[in-house]
């Protein structure tokens, strides 16, 4: 796919997951649409930008850690953008922009079917040890040296 | 990276960045993106008009996210699941859609990247105190080698267990293992459980332990913190249970918290594998393996 048709389809894509984000986020949590308009139109700017940058820049950076870049620069407290950018993407709920990418990926599930018949029970149980492990290895280290820090 | 799950096949085939997206072209294929979008559009208000449902449980809670009942609506609604059996539905929710659906996953964490970076930046100064912890709480992703790697030797796995106990595996780690000892041996087969097990249930998961895991003790922030070592889902549902749950710090904080751990580990998550977690469990397999492995 050439960057053309990248760009094209990929806004294409963009402006229907913001739709769809609009309509979920005024089902779930009783936004006005016209008002989250503005917000959603300035999400799918950054989502074009940074999909783009992830596919040109050799850096292997996925898309998604642009697109908090990107949004982080504008709302930082020293940035004179952040008044206006935050009174728009406020509309929009963040659990609202949730929804949408979990309903793609369970029914993208489907295609790992095959694969999912090599693995047997036992790694599963190995898994979910791992999915344990990491939490609280994590937690515990930063409980740790936020306590030292004297921030919590 | 931080971003998504079920993508397998996109990273395996890294180097092919043209079939990872072609799904998403439109032309000849309307009918196709109409069935997708469309599905996709009823999961979601079906499961927003469901809403966020709460169990208390100790000083924690057990937190149902609309994206829960997303994930499993999704799952059931595919091709070679409901969909196998029942050929109507099949017929409305073919395998197009399943695969138009794997790189839109890609294409909707735009929003939530964009809301992630709104709440982390007024927090920004906390955040940067918080820097050494941020860094430090990284290496918690070892502490999965120390837990699971005896467990699965005592489950009488070989060298499956290298793979499927080095991280949590999401897609950096599935490639560095892949590359490293090949797809169709005992590490790469260990690594695709631990990254299929966390794509089929990872959310479901941490959405569950965000909300309950305030039971331990453990400051918010910390657990916050922790939240991010997954994937994107992961974390989201997570953070959003754990904000859910807790009344002692603002939500904007906890998800402000989650998301910035959560970009951490996709700077610092594949050097942390590969230069980290790969050398530390051959090291410990060779030791442990004679006492305790099985075979």
């Amino acid at each position: 796919m050439d960057r053309t048709e990248f760009v094209t389809n990929a806004l294409a894509m963009l402006v229907i997951v913001g739709i769809i984000t609009l309509i979920g986020n005024t089902v779930g949590y009783d936004a006005g649409i016209v008002e989250s308009i503005p917000g959603i139109a300035l999400i799918v700017a950054i989502g074009i930008v940074s999909l783009f940058l992830s596919r040109e820049i050799p850096l292997e950076l996925p898309s998604f850690a642009y697109a908090i870049f990107i949004a982080m620069l504008l709302a930082l407290p020293f940035s004179p953008t952040q008044e206006v950018f935050l009174r728009y993407t406020d509309r929009i709920s963040f659990l609202a922009t949730a929804t949408p990418i979990l309903a793609y990926a369970g029914l993208s599930v489907s295609l790992q079917m095959d694969r999912l018949k090599q693995i047997g029970w036992k790694l599963v149980v190995v898994a979910v040890f791992v999915f344990f492990g990491t939490f609280f290895g994590s937690a515990i280290i930063a409980q740790i040296v936020l306590s030292l820090q004297g921030i919590i | 990276m931080s971003g998504t799950d079920a993508e397998a096949d996109e990273s395996v085939d890294a180097d092919s960045d043209g079939s990872r997206w072609d799904p998403i072209r439109m032309s000849g294929r309307w009918s196709f993106h109409l069935k997708a979008h469309l599905t996709v559009l009823a999961i979601v208000v079906v499961s927003e008009y469901i809403g966020t449902k709460t169990y208390p449980l100790g000083p924690g809670e057990v937190v149902i996210l609309p994206m829960l009942y997303a994930v499993v609506f999704g799952m059931l609604l595919g091709y070679r699941v409901l969909g196998a059996y029942v050929d109507q539905l099949r017929a409305a929710i073919p395998k197009e859609v399943s695969e138009i659906s794997s790189p839109l996953i890609v294409v909707a964490l735009m929003p939530l990247g964009v809301k992630y970076g709104t709440l982390v930046a007024p927090n920004f100064y906390d955040i940067i105190g918080a820097g050494p912890a941020f860094l430090l709480q990284e290496l918690g992703n070892l502490g999965t080698i120390f837990l699971a790697l005896p467990l699965a030797l005592l489950l009488g796995l070989n060298r499956e267990a290298i793979g499927a106990a080095v991280s949590i595996a999401r897609e950096p780690t599935l490639g560095i293992i892949t590359d490293l000892y090949g797809p169709d041996s005992p590490e790469g087969i260990g690594v695709l459980g631990t990254y299929l097990t966390g794509t089929f249930l990872g959310t479901l998961f941490f959405g569950i332990l965000g909300g309950i895991a305030p039971i331990t003790g453990l400051h918010p922030r910390a657990i916050a913190m922790a939240c991010g070592m997954g994937s994107g889902s992961m974390m989201t549902a997570c953070a959003g249970s754990l904000a859910t749950a807790t009344t002692a710090i603002p939500d904007d904080e906890i998800l402000a918290f989650a998301a910035t751990s959560n970009l951490l580990t996709g700077l610092t998550g594949v050097y942390v594998v590969l230069f980290v977690g790969v050398p530390l469990i051959n090291k410990l397999y060779d030791v442990l393996n004679p006492i305790i492995g099985r075979n």
